[in-house]
């Protein structure tokens, strides 16, 4: 720690002694956020991709703007409290150990910034045909793509793994997210997720978000 | 003397208490005696000129009594812990008074999560108060509690009650307390549990039978009442 100030120190004097800008302080906050992201590459895996096992989804290349949103609502309390919700309980408290704002923007711009990869399929019985039916509801926010709106609040979906979409349509249809009072875009959501009619439609809408992709 | 550092809540906080003060003198005792001796026969017995030094086998009966007397004495030492602790283990482990109100407790990685009874005093019912991070109790009353776990190991660890009690997968474990003091208490969890498990506090608030009353009302989730605490409220819409 205390070596690699002092590396950095005698960077940033060595390269304006060349007349260069030192150290800007976009570089300094990526290594922080890159420090800060150890912890959580011990369940988003160091590649951000996810890991099933210990119920973390996929957070590499996912919009800063939702990140930070979501990050903020672990750490208030808005996701990650309800009874029922195991995995948001193990995330809680992650969020609880960044410190301050600057390190959750840190950490954030360092996700953010992660290459984002397609998840390999883990749900079978989906039909995506039926699923493009349903997803027209969705696109209108999440975009024809599921790229995701910011003016909207809502997420990238088209490299999340279908496990955790599953896990996120049933929490909100539950009751498990988007419900505390305070939760505002949980609380968008919550009654999209209520336009799936049944559990196969669930399924549907999933396997053709897994067909969409990035086309920008 | 411990309560100065961590206040006491419940009814047998004081016999814990008493019990490590009990131990802390006699453990205490028998370390500072053997170590004046040890130190006193180094000095004693250093390097003298002209002295050689000898190979004792520690044989003979004025060199036994060195070890053999202590070691009675620490046995004597040993049963009055004895008697003391399980005396104590009895009364806060196993013999359980009949409780005024039941609760049940739920360690999971990393948070733990609290069934109230509600208005109707039965656990299992329709308007059971379920809570993240906050349990609501009524001084004076006997609580028991069913100590549970959704995934690994956890220990409820209340200090200011002097209680913990593990929390076993697969298992229903049941204990007690009674609350002596009014305030709101930290709750930790005292097994090892995963990367989160330092951080998996809650908190227990010890109310008067009126402010009780008035927490469960607010919080009853088959009145669509305003909820006090947010936590409560989005429970409430999943039940
Ligand atoms: C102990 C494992 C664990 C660690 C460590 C961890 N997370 Fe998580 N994280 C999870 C789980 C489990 C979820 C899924 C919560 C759910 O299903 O509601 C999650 C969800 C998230 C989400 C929400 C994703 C979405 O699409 O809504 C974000 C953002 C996130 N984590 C960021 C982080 C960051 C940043 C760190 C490091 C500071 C971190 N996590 C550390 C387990 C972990
Ligand atoms: C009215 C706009 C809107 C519509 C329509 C909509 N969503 Fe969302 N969706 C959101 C918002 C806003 C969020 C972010 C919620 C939050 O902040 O917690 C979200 C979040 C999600 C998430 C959680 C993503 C994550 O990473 O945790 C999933 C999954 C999702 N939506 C799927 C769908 C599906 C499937 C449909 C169509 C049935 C749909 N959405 C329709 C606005 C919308
Ligand atoms: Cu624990």
């Amino acid at each position: 720690m205390t070596t690699r100030l002092v590396i950095l120190a005698m960077l940033s004097i060595a390269a304006s002694s060349f007349g260069f800008t030192p150290a800007n302080a976009e570089a300094d906050s990526n290594a922080n956020g890159k420090e800060l992201y150890q912890l959580c590459a011990q369940c988003h895996g160091k590649d951000g991709l996810g890991n099933q096992v210990a119920l973390a989804p996929a957070i590499a290349g996912q919009r800063d703007w939702y990140l930070l949103n979501q990050i903020t609502k672990f750490r208030s309390g808005q996701r990650g409290t309800h009874f029922y919700d195991i995995a948001g309980m193990r995330m809680r408290p992650m969020a609880l150990s960044l410190r301050t704002d600057q390190d959750v923007a840190d950490v954030v711009a360092y996700v953010a910034a992660m290459p984002p990869e397609k998840p390999a399929a883990t749900l079978e019985g989906g039909d995506p045909e039926k699923g493009k039916t349903h997803f027209q509801v969705c696109l209108a926010c999440h975009g024809p793509n599921g790229e995701g709106m910011q003016a909207l609040n809502a997420p990238t979906l088209n490299h999340s793994s279908d496990w955790y979409l599953l896990t996120q349509l049933q929490n909100f249809r539950a009751g498990i997210r988007g419900t505390n009072p305070e939760d505002v875009t949980g609380a968008i959501m919550r009654p999209m997720s209520m336009t799936l009619p049944d559990e196969q439609a669930l399924q549907d809408v999933i396997a053709y978000i897994m067909t969409l992709s990035e086309s920008k | 003397m411990i309560e100065r550092y961590v206040e006491i809540a419940s009814t047998y906080g004081g016999n814990i208490d008493a019990l490590i003060l009990l131990i802390a003198a006699l453990v205490g005792f028998w370390l500072v005696l053997c170590e004046v001796v040890f130190i006193g026969f180094i000095i004693k017995f250093r390097e003298k000129p002209g002295v050689r030094g000898q190979y004792i086998t520690g044989e003979e009966k004025h060199q036994k009594r060195w070890i053999a007397i202590p070691h009675y004495l620490v046995l004597v030492c040993d049963i009055v812990i004895i008697v003391f602790a399980v005396n104590i283990w009895y009364t806060v482990k196993q013999d359980l008074p009949e409780p005024d109100v039941t609760v049940r407790i739920i360690g999971q990685q990393w948070a733990w999560s609290f069934v109230h009874p509600g208005t109707d005093g039965l656990l299992d019912t329709e308007d059971d108060i379920k809570m993240v991070d906050e349990l609501h109790v009524e001084k004076d009353k006997v609580y028991h509690f069913k100590l549970e776990a959704r995934d690994v190991m956890h220990s409820f660890s209340v200090p200011v009650f002097r209680l913990k009690q593990d929390a076993v997968p697969g298992r229903i474990i049941t204990g007690w307390f009674e609350a002596t003091k009014l305030g709101s208490f930290d709750i930790q969890c005292a097994e090892i549990c995963g990367i989160g498990h330092g951080m998996m506090a809650a908190k227990i608030f010890i109310e008067s039978p009126e402010e009780h009353q008035k927490w469960v009302a607010l919080n009853d989730p088959t009145e669509d009442s305003k909820h006090t605490s947010t936590v409560a409220a989005n429970n409430a819409a999943a039940n």
